[in-house]
């Protein structure tokens, strides 16, 4: 049962592994317009879609693919894919009326038409497969102009809908989804990604345990289902919350080391923290977070807080974001460092740049009596 | 096979969590509730049966409040629907923040419901339980999937055989079971949790006699055997043929989990309430409780049985005495009551407190407007501080909820009167909220309208990626009172402008309320309200819409609120209209520091270095030392003293102020009263980059403290030097060795009590009058000790200034303060504040904003050098606040906050 190294682990014993920076805010700097994202396919779509960035992996695979071009060849080993609200549940956010408008509701009723529903179940497949497939293309190409290996994250983003979070004024105890339908929806891009090729599972910015737990327990079924629990391949996976100023999964409210209780069963390849806070002020809970777990830690914060008179929406620059990160590395508490919302290739060139040579946290094994 | 002792010592804890850590501590018995079981609660179980869930909530929180570490709930029961009923009650919990922190212990027989439990779970918790009653395939399986949901486990000693009595049957088994998980599931040892059975002794059944002891010795057996398995136990069982004789149940619950724990026992299912101390036990009912459960003698049984009705006979008298234990904080007035209640998510009393402030302050609205509001917006300042969380917040607008809910049939009725009587009735307040089209971030959008919902306010909530032009024909529909707009990407910010531009446009006159991440108070006044001649308002998060939407649709509250609002918006709008000043890089004004030539001669060495104290100041000195100037400028005067005196226009009233804060001096310094300390100090310093280090003697190793300058970056697009205070002391690595000094004094002791004594006597004059003298004299004490300052340094001797010539600083040095112009940043008084220990040696203490109390108190630093001279710090560029975090450690945010006027960027409104 002991599964092999996998080559990124091999690396992260060597050396401070860098991820790639925010697709969003990059996407922005290219101009693309409501045109630009609808092309001939969804040209009769009846809602906006501009801010449904996943689309653009199949209506402008060549930005994309330059986008992703660009944060490999400023220095990262993990490029993410575009997936970021590929399930079902998310996408019909831009493509099913909202009940609401009209004076109904969300529920489970209404999100099991949502996960039953063939349009939207082949749309998340298929954004979740091209944008691996586009992934690894550039990461194998990259890799072996350069003669560094690079690895296809395939990216599971937090859902817009929370399993532990009552909208309901009168009953705490409603939830608008349950948690089989959840999980429904995180198989079906576990298993998408997985078919286009992605290397590793990158369950990210959780702003609800719950919610990724579902998504842990998606890939674990996903896994012992589809035969890579038998075979030992099972693709590593990544885990990064999402926490507010105190710490915690800003939704669901759970502390950094009850977080880590709650995920260490999964064994992760890493776990850490990004967006939301800005390094500054995730400082004390990645020291936190690095400190309890066993596992490697990563670290890919916004650029900043979030500020809507700045140009670029965050406030922090490439060498700032540098120097942080500088930072974090010289007080031994990173594996793996990069951007998220806010940072741009620019970013990411500076962040490598910085943490080149510099020592990798060292991974603390818990003794365990012989 | 290894030492058992050993073993216990390298054991790995459990873990678990709910939304706060839980890790087993060595030697610390962990107490899972029982209460929340309903096969151990009738009262419970009948609560569930009956769908009185929130009661049902309350008893888990008793339980935590008792000191339950993890609760044990269980829904096995004929005619309870244990899949429902546990998902239900577990996802209620989940919005009780004082009982989601705990781990949740999932308890059932059957594995559907354990496995509903777990999709409740966000934390790590534990299943109670799993066994090879079915098999190993079974037993293999649950153990599989117990793992893929990250809990840990309750192994019952049960085979396909049965349960095990015996000694030898409850290690064969709990071997059996070990085995198997961790070579074969490759479950955690840790994380296996055994349950050895405990069984019911005391039966009148000789084979149950050594029940007790076959657990203990089942548990020393696995503590010593099972490397990192835990063992825990159903307690009460034990005591079973006892039922209704609460004080041999007690004991011998003592008693045993006493023998238990020393055999390793780690955890058991009590009634946290209602456990016995050990030490405390009857002596004559503990030989008897251990004599059974140790199975020390054959008629133990007899004997306690024949105690127990003795005991049962004597107090059959005197009822159940249940204790009510009044809580603390029910002692407080019934605003703090109500505050307590919001802030810690307590509805037990809430609405008995609603109807007390309700009688108290007359009509139902100005309890929710006053006390009930106040506790919400306390609820805001600490989720601001990040001391309360989101579900934190909504619990407390959930205990809201119920007082207005008491609140409302009165207001109904005084409605109802009112228009009985001809007047107006306003109608609760309807608000319409959507996230704005492009945006389907609909999580922070809907915490927002569950709080406003508990507030009584009608909250449509149209969903996400709603266009401008539905919000509106909605909110036109409705008649809406307020319009809120969320969006949490940065594309929604122009989006919002155009619902402005719209609502401007079709004459719209509805506040709108502007919320969500990306937004900011900042662009809320700069780009959106300028679009709509209504108000606009930034709802920093959910803590905040109560107070927001309430002072908006107050009759009396409304109109300073929005006149508040507007200048508000229009200072932040000038803020940000003002350009930025021309900054350099703070390396290249680095480069460009005061030109100094360090010369030894030109820095003198001190009398003395460390601290002296200066007790009872004499005033009459002070006088001679006052700069009269600024007495005339605090009653509005403007001139120079003394040729104000003969001022054509302000001469007269000039004359009579001068004239009666004499006479006020003369009586202040004949009967004392005010008082006058300082203290001051030298220390050896050098310059540390723009930081000056602090040492504690002449051999300069050992530093005391650093403090922090800032560097001039703005404007200087000459060849104008770049200044910082950390210029004038000499450098490290010049090696020539430098001295600064600190001071602090006040004449303000006293003050208080004469103002008062003014006050009382409706003389105000006089009060005022008091606090311009003592103001004086403070600065006639900072302008005195510096000239004793510059003669212990030895260039003061030679001075022979007058003290016209003080006034006008014409000698050497400086004395700026933190605070003031050159360094602007209050905190670095904390240290002058340490190093002089000012506050035992003067009486003068800082504040949490690090103003100085009393008033009429002044404290700085002295430089010395021949070159150095005030200057105003002006603009500072992001790179000198980045840096000047890192010298200080503290965080960016933070030193924007003290640094907010000379900052010339915008940090965005997240400071505030």
């Amino acid at each position: 049962m002991k599964p092999q190294t996998h080559p990124l682990q091999e690396i992260l014993k060597h050396r401070i592994a860098i991820i790639d920076g925010a697709m969003g805010t990059t996407i922005r700097t290219y101009g693309m317009t409501e045109h630009d994202i609808r092309g001939q396919r969804f040209q009769d779509a009846d809602k906006d879609l501009l801010n449904n960035g996943d689309l653009f992996s199949i209506s402008q695979p060549d930005m994309i693919c330059d986008i992703h071009r660009r944060f490999l060849e400023a220095g990262a080993d993990i490029i993410e894919t575009n997936t970021f609200g590929a399930t079902s549940i998310t996408q019909s956010e831009f493509f099913v009326e909202d009940p609401r408008e009209t004076g109904g509701r969300k529920d489970p009723a209404f999100y099991q038409k949502i996960i039953d529903d063939p349009m939207l179940q082949n749309l998340a497949w298929e954004i979740n497969e091209t944008s691996a497939k586009q992934c690894r293309e550039w990461a194998d190409r990259v890799g072996n102009e350069t003669g560094r290996q690079r690895f296809v994250a395939g990216a599971i983003g937090p859902l817009t809908v929370s399993l532990s979070n009552s909208p309901d004024a009168d009953d705490a105890g409603f939830r608008v989804v349950t948690f089989d339908q959840v999980k429904i929806a995180y198989k079906e891009q576990t298993r998408a990604l997985i078919a286009g090729g992605s290397d590793l599972l990158l369950v990210e910015t959780i702003f609800d345990s719950l919610n990724a737990k579902a998504a842990l327990v998606a890939i674990r079924e996903v896994f012992d289902e589809d035969g890579f629990t038998s075979a030992g391949n099972e693709l590593p996976v990544m885990i990064s919350a999402a926490v507010g100023r105190g710490g915690e999964t800003l939704i669901s409210a759970q502390t950094t080391e009850a977080f880590w209780n709650a995920v260490q069963h999964v064994k992760p390849l890493s776990v850490g923290l990004n967006c939301s806070l800005g390094p500054d002020l995730m400082y004390p809970f990645l020291s936190e977070l690095s400190a309890k777990a066993d596992v490697a830690i990563s670290c890919y914060p916004n650029a900043g807080l979030p500020n809507p008179l700045s140009e670029t929406g965050f406030d922090l620059g490439p060498d700032d974001m540098a120097r942080f990160l500088g930072g974090f590395a010289g007080d031994g508490l990173i594996n793996i460092a990069g951007g998220c919302c806010g940072n741009t290739p620019a970013h990411i060139a500076a962040i490598a740049k910085a943490l080149e040579g510099r020592a990798p946290r060292v991974l603390a094994r818990e003794l365990v009596a012989a | 096979m290894s030492n058992g002792e050993k073993e216990q010592i390298a054991a790995k804890p459990l873990r678990l969590s709910g939304s706060q850590p839980f890790t087993q501590q060595a030697g610390v018995f962990i107490m899972l509730g029982e209460r929340t079981n309903v096969a151990g609660s009738p009262k419970f179980a009948k609560l569930i049966k009956e769908g009185k869930y929130e009661e049902a909530v309350a008893v888990a929180r008793q339980q935590v409040e008792n000191g339950a570490n993890v609760i044990d709930i269980c829904m096995d029961e004929g005619m309870i629907d244990g899949v429902a009923a546990m998902t239900r009650y577990l996802q209620l919990l989940a919005s009780e923040p004082e009982v989601a922190k705990v781990p949740f212990m999932v308890d059932s027989s059957k594995w559907e419901v354990i496995e509903a439990g777990l999709k409740t779970l966000q934390g790590k918790g534990i299943v109670n339980s799993i066994s090879l009653k079915e098999g190993e395939e079974k037993f293999r399986a649950n153990a599989a999937a117990v793992m893929k949901y990250g809990a840990a486990v309750v192994v019952m000693a049960f085979d396909e055989q049965g349960q095990a009595a015996s000694f030898a049957e409850k290690i064969r088994i709990c071997e059996r079971a070990y085995r198997i998980l961790v070579d074969q599931v490759g479950f955690p040892p840790e994380d296996i949790i055994f349950d050895p059975n405990i069984l019911t002794v005391a039966t009148g059944m000789e084979e149950h006699n050594n029940y007790a002891v076959d657990f203990i010795d089942a548990t020393r057996w696995i503590k010593g055997n099972l490397p990192h398995a835990k063992v825990s136990g159903g307690v009460s069982n034990i005591s079973f043929s006892f039922r209704g004789n609460n004080k041999v149940r007690e004991a011998m619950h003592s008693a045993f989990l006493y023998h238990a724990i020393q055999a390793g026992m780690d955890m058991g299912i009590v009634n946290a309430g209602m456990l016995e101390v050990y030490e405390e036990i009857e002596p004559e009912l503990k030989v008897l409780v251990e004599d059974v459960l140790l199975n020390r003698r054959a008629d133990s049984t007899e004997r306690l049985v024949e105690f127990g009705e003795r005991l049962k006979r004597a107090s059959s008298g005197d009822t159940a005495q249940q204790e009510k234990k009044t809580e603390e904080w029910r002692n407080g007035t019934v605003e703090e009551r109500l505050a307590h209640a919001l802030v810690r998510g307590i509805d037990a009393y809430i609405e008995q407190d609603a109807e007390e402030a309700r009688v108290k302050l007359g009509r139902p609205l100005l309890v929710i407007e006053g006390p009930l509001m106040d506790g919400m917006s306390v609820v805001g300042d600490l989720f601001g501080a990040g001391k309360m969380f989101l579900p934190q917040v909504v619990k407390s607008a959930r205990v809201m909820k119920k007082a207005v809910a008491h609140l409302t049939p009165y207001m109904e009725a005084e409605k109802a009167e009112m228009v009985a009587s001809g007047q107006k009735v306003k109608a609760q307040g309807k608000i319409v909220l959507a996230t704005v089209k492009g945006d389907v971030h609909d999580i922070g959008k809907n915490i927002v309208g569950v709080v406003l919902a508990c507030n009584n306010y009608e909250v449509i909530d149209m969903g996400v990626m709603v266009s401008a032009e539905k919000i509106l024909e909605r909110a036109k529909a409705e008649r809406a009172d307020i319009i809120g707009l969320s969006g949490l990407i940065t594309p929604s910010l122009d989006e919002m402008v155009h619902v402005a531009r719209e609502m401007e446009r079709q004459g719209f006159t509805q506040p709108l309320l502007i919320g969500g991440a990306t937004t900011s108070r900042a662009h809320t006044a700069v780009k959106i309200a300028p679009h709509y001649s209504h108000p606009v308002v930034h709802v920093l998060d959910a803590s905040r819409a109560v107070p927001v939407t309430t002072s908006l649709l107050s009759e009396d509250g409304r109109d300073a609120f929005i006149a508040e609002h507007r200048a508000d918006y229009e200072a932040l709008r000038r803020k940000h209209a003002a350009p930025a000043q021309k900054v350099i890089p703070l390396d290249t004004a680095r480069a460009r520091r005061t030109p100094i030539v360090w010369r030894a001669e030109d820095l003198p060495t001190p009398s003395f270095t460390g601290v002296r104290v200066l007790n009872d100041f004499p005033l009459a000195t002070l006088r001679d030392y006052i700069d009269w100037s600024p007495f005339f400028h605090t009653w509005g005067l403007k001139g120079i003293y003394p040729r104000i005196l003969d001022d054509k226009n302000q001469g007269v009233e000039a004359k009579k102020i001068f004239h009666d804060g004499q006479a006020l001096l003369d009586t202040i310094i004949a009967e004392t009263l005010l008082t006058a300390r300082g203290v001051y100090g030298f220390f050896p310093a050098q310059a540390v980059g723009d930081d000056v280090a602090l040492y504690a003697d002449e051999s300069r190793t050992g530093e005391l403290a650093r403090l922090h300058f800032l560097r001039q970056q703005a404007n200087r697009e000459g060849t104008e030097p770049c200044r910082s205070l950390a210029d004038f002391i000499a450098p490290l690595e010049t090696a020539l060795p430098d001295h600064i000094g600190l001071f602090a004094v006040t004449s303000g002791i006293g003050l208080k009590a004469l103002g008062d004594r003014f006050r009382e006597q409706h003389d105000d004059y006089n009060a005022i009058m008091a606090e311009a003298i003592a103001d004086r004299l403070a600065e006639a004490f900072a302008e005195c000790l510096h000239k004793c300052v510059r003669d212990e340094w030895g260039y003061g001797l030679a001075e022979h200034l007058a003290p016209a010539d003080l006034i006008q600083e014409k000698y050497r040095g400086i004395r700026p303060a933190p605070g003031y112009p050159a360094c602007p940043d209050h905190t670095e008084k904390g240290t002058i504040w340490r190093l002089l220990d000012a506050e035992a040696n003067t009486g003068i203490k800082l504040t949490e904003n690090f103003a100085m109390w009393p008033g009429s108190s002044i404290s700085g630093i002295y430089f010395a050098h021949p070159q150095s001279r005030y200057f105003s710090l002006g603009k500072i560029d992001r790179d000198q606040v980045i840096d000047y975090h890192a010298r200080k450690g503290m965080s960016v945010l933070e030193a924007e906050r003290w640094l907010g006027p000379n900052l010339n960027f915008d940090p965005g409104d997240q400071v505030a």
